[in-house]
């Protein structure tokens, strides 16, 4: 049996409780009464992949499906694949510690494009065919896809069998109902195909054929099987109806988010021009204080948990915020429960309220500045302020906080020299506050962190046309940062720019890196968002024998009329907006916000009501 | 404030023996917020629900009788308290039993575990553990927080039985445990590897008492 095989070798790895599952709030179901299996894969380790939300959500939806059994499946760490590849122990699930290979689905989250790899090393191990092509003609074992990466997911079209575009909440059941009456009729895989195509939000790539250009762009795209032309995302229409899990699976050991969250709102009104979240989970919808307080009720006593956090975009848009947290701390203070507050902005609340926030928050402070100069700011629409910043670093530091965290990007559309430098400035300016300040810390001095990322421009983003700075310039901008900073009290951190080319490469391809993406894995490469286990010497290696340039794809414009290899998806979000916010943005000029006034994104007129 | 001791014996066992005893901490304070009983919270600038295991548990070791101590603001039926708690307990860990502490943490002097020594000569290992047991020290390295040192465990192990059934050895021995002295199975089981040539695997090494002075059982 395979468990007593796992369980042989489970104390010569570290941290073995996330190998063998049994948690809390885990559910095994009896499999002779199960019609489908699905196996929910996160492409990284337990640690990361149990953080997140959208699997807490598909698994307990799924599995109140009495016939359907959704189980966790996540990528091992490098000392257990060692020992499963030596003792022939096939990735397995772990609710039943049955191998995945048996199951009716394999269904992986793209969170981020670093995690390709992984998926294509989770595929071997578990003894399924890493090409959708190699797989068998029966109806079973279907690989499936879905998260915010597969906007765009050209560069995995030749592992999979299918897309899920947008929310998964009612076509995830569609998509198994449809599987579990064309298996009892004992169709073919090619028949559940062709009739799962024709979801509205579920994308075959293998119907669809991608023509090239002599220049290299896409020269046109031809459907087969009477596949839609253009396949449209998937939205939940009313957030406080939509299904929400009253537990959560608890783990023993420490995750990266180890705590109840609650989510609050999908979507965002901001329109920051990089933001790929901002876009793509469009139209803004909003949960009603009352649910989001009963959810967090129901999780915190379910789970047991003493720490919840609420997930969002940004909370602080929630328009009934301010009673939205007054009801929420008088339950978590009540409750001895931590509530943590992530991306809020505090400038609009009562002074009541203020108060009450001041007891729940402990963590750091931090800006998303993005931009060092409000020229930038206003280029990327990042509608922060140097003002606000001051004001909320002065109250910071009069309330006894002596640390500020600082993110910026690097390798922004119409970026100079100037806009480095104010980033050293805007810290220096933020240490000179610090001193300026009468009743500030004692006996502290301050640190101020500058966190700074490249720029990886994103599909469905008015920067889905903008070139990444070559590395060379990315690292001449980093030691022009570093040489404008002038103190100890200011810490300068960025990031390797060889991963965030691969990054933008992976986000922006199209077909012709799925054999890229195979010959690097291959060649060894997988966890490569791990700094530890990046091989960018064997990316390039694979990119030089498949006869494809990198650059082609990272530092080259994309024009406004070049059909997009993820053209034939539709996020709601209209090209034409893409290309007047880009347009606007090059001219410095911002747009307000979406209750402020609606920008025309076009979701108002897809979805066929207005936002607000 | 009106304050209860109370001590329940538990069992750790199947998956659960791979929750580490830093992890069973976390996993504890989550079972007895999932039981809503009145658990009592230390009082000072972070309150913090108060509770404690007699004594650590290895990694991968079963055990059928684990010491947990608690408080609670209100009395309740120990019955009560116990089944609150396996209502929410993860698969493998049971509450055997709840009752008022009587005795303090410091009495515990030993603790006995059962294990099985498989071989493919388990003729041979049998006489190789009588040739060991018949030494006048058994010395081992043991890790400890000054670093490795070399102790002799033979005075204070004691081997209950040692028995070969059809090719496992099936042992029961007791180690020195509790706050002074603390001697982990593995040593025996190290120091038998090392003197003898013959392969083995050590299986289910499970704790199956804790001991006070005199045999007597911690209560």
């Amino acid at each position: 049996m395979l468990r007593e095989k796992i369980e042989k070798h489970l104390l010569e790895i570290q941290k073995p409780s996330r190998y063998i599952g049994g948690e809390v709030g885990s559910v095994t179901k009896d499999k002779s009464k199960i019609d489908v299996r699905f196996a929910f894969c996160f492409p990284d380790t337990y640690d990361i992949g149990m953080s997140h939300l959208g699997m807490k959500i598909l698994y307990s939806l799924t599995n109140e499906r009495e016939n359907y059994w959704c189980e966790r499946c996540f990528a091992p760490s490098l000392d257990f694949e060692k020992i499963m590849r030596e003792n022939d122990i096939p990735l397995y699930a772990l609710e039943s510690l049955d191998p995945i290979k048996d199951f009716d689905f394999i269904g992986f989250t793209m969170q981020y494009e670093l995690s390709y790899t992984n998926v294509l090393n989770m595929l071997d191990l578990a003894g399924i065919p890493i090409f959708a092509k190699d797989r068998t003609d029966e109806l079973t074992q279907i690989v499936v896809a879905g998260g915010p990466c597969v906007c765009n997911p050209e560069p995995l079209a030749d592992f999979f069998d299918i897309f899920i575009l947008g929310e998964g909440e009612e076509v995830n059941l569609e998509l198994m109902d449809l599987y579990n009456d064309m298996k009892k009729k004992g169709a073919s895989r090619l028949d559940f195909l062709r009739e799962a195509a024709q979801i509205e939000g579920i994308y075959v790539p293998q119907f669809y054929e991608f023509f090239y250009k002599e220049n290299g762009t896409v020269d046109h795209i031809e459907t087969k099987e009477n596949a839609p032309a253009v396949v449209r995302k998937r939205i939940i229409k009313d957030l406080d109806k939509v299904y929400y899990p009253e537990n959560f699976v608890v783990p023993f050991t420490e995750i990266v988010h180890d705590r109840v969250s609650v989510e609050v709102l999908r979507g965002c009104i901001r329109g920051c021009r990089f933001c790929q979240a901002g876009f793509i989970y469009r139209p803004f919808r909003e949960k009603s204080s009352d649910v989001i307080c009963a959810e967090t009720k129901s999780l915190c006593e379910n789970t047991g948990y003493d720490e919840v956090s609420l997930a969002s975009l940004s909370t602080s848009d929630h328009s009934d915020i301010d009673n939205m947290l007054t009801k929420l701390i008088d339950y978590t203070e009540n409750e001895r429960i931590n509530l943590s507050l992530p991306s809020l902005r505090v400038d609009n609340f009562s002074e009541s309220l203020l108060e009450k926030i001041k007891k729940v928050r402990k963590s750091g402070l931090t800006f998303a500045a993005e931009g060092g100069t409000q020229r930038l700011r206003d280029v990327i629409n990042k509608n922060v302020t140097e003002e606000e910043i001051m004001n909320t670093c002065r109250i910071a530091f009069q309330g006894g906080y002596a640390a500020v965290k600082l993110y910026f990007m690097m390798g922004l559309p119409t970026e100079t020299d100037e806009d480095i430098i104010g980033i050293a400035e805007l810290a220096q300016r933020i240490v000179d506050l610090f001193y300026s300040i009468e009743n500030r810390p004692k006996g502290k001095g301050v640190q101020v962190s500058v966190s700074c990322a490249t720029f990886v421009p994103k599909p469905f983003t008015p920067f889905q046309f903008e070139p990444q700075d070559t590395r060379e310039e990315i690292e001449r901008k980093q030691k022009l940062l570093l040489d404008s900073v002038k103190t100890k009290k200011i810490r300068v951190s960025y990031h390797d720019p060889n991963v965030s080319m691969l990054e933008v490469i992976l986000a922006k391809g199209d077909r012709r890196l799925c054999p890229v993406i195979y010959e690097a894995w291959k060649k060894g490469c997988k966890f490569d968002s791990w700094s530890e286990h990046y091989k960018f010497d064997k990316w390039l290696e694979a990119f030089e024998e498949c006869g494809v340039d990198p650059k082609f794809y990272a530092n080259r414009r994309f024009e406004y009329d070049e059909i997009l290899p993820w053209e034939h998806l539709d996020y709601l979000v209209s090209k034409e907006f893409f290309i007047r916010e880009n347009k606007t943005a090059h001219k410095s000029i911002t747009t307000p916000h979406c209750r402020q006034r609606c920008s025309g994104c076009g979701v108002n007129k897809k979805v066929g009501r207005e936002c607000f | 404030m009106f304050l209860i001791r109370l001590r329940a014996e538990f069992e750790k066992k199947g998956r659960a023996k791979y929750i580490s005893h830093l992890d069973l901490n976390r996993c504890m304070l989550r079972t007895f917020r999932r039981s809503r009983l009145p658990i009592w919270y230390t009082e000072g600038f972070n309150p913090h629900p108060y509770y404690a295991f007699a004594l650590a548990l290895s990694l991968g070791f079963e055990s059928g009788c684990e010491i947990l101590d608690f408080n609670l603001n209100e009395e309740i039926p120990f019955d009560e308290v116990r089944d609150r708690l396996n209502a929410v307990m993860p698969e493998g860990m049971r509450i055997v039993r709840v009752w008022e502490q009587k005795m303090k943490i410091t009495a515990i002097k030993e603790a006995e575990y059962q294990f099985s020594l498989v071989s493919d000569d388990a003729e041979k290992l049998y006489g190789d553990i009588g040739k060991l047991l018949s030494q006048e020290n058994i010395l081992i390295e043991k890790k400890t927080k000054k670093g490795m040192k070399t102790v002799d465990i033979k005075p204070d192990m004691k081997i209950i039985s040692c028995e070969n059934n059809n090719g496992r050895i099936d042992v029961c021995l007791r180690m020195p445990a509790g706050t002074q002295t603390n001697f982990n199975p593995n040593l025996f089981i190290d120091a038998l590897r090392n003197f003898s040539q013959t392969g083995f695997s050590a299986e289910k090494i499970t704790r199956t008492g804790i001991f006070c002075d005199n045999n007597m059982k911690f209560e």
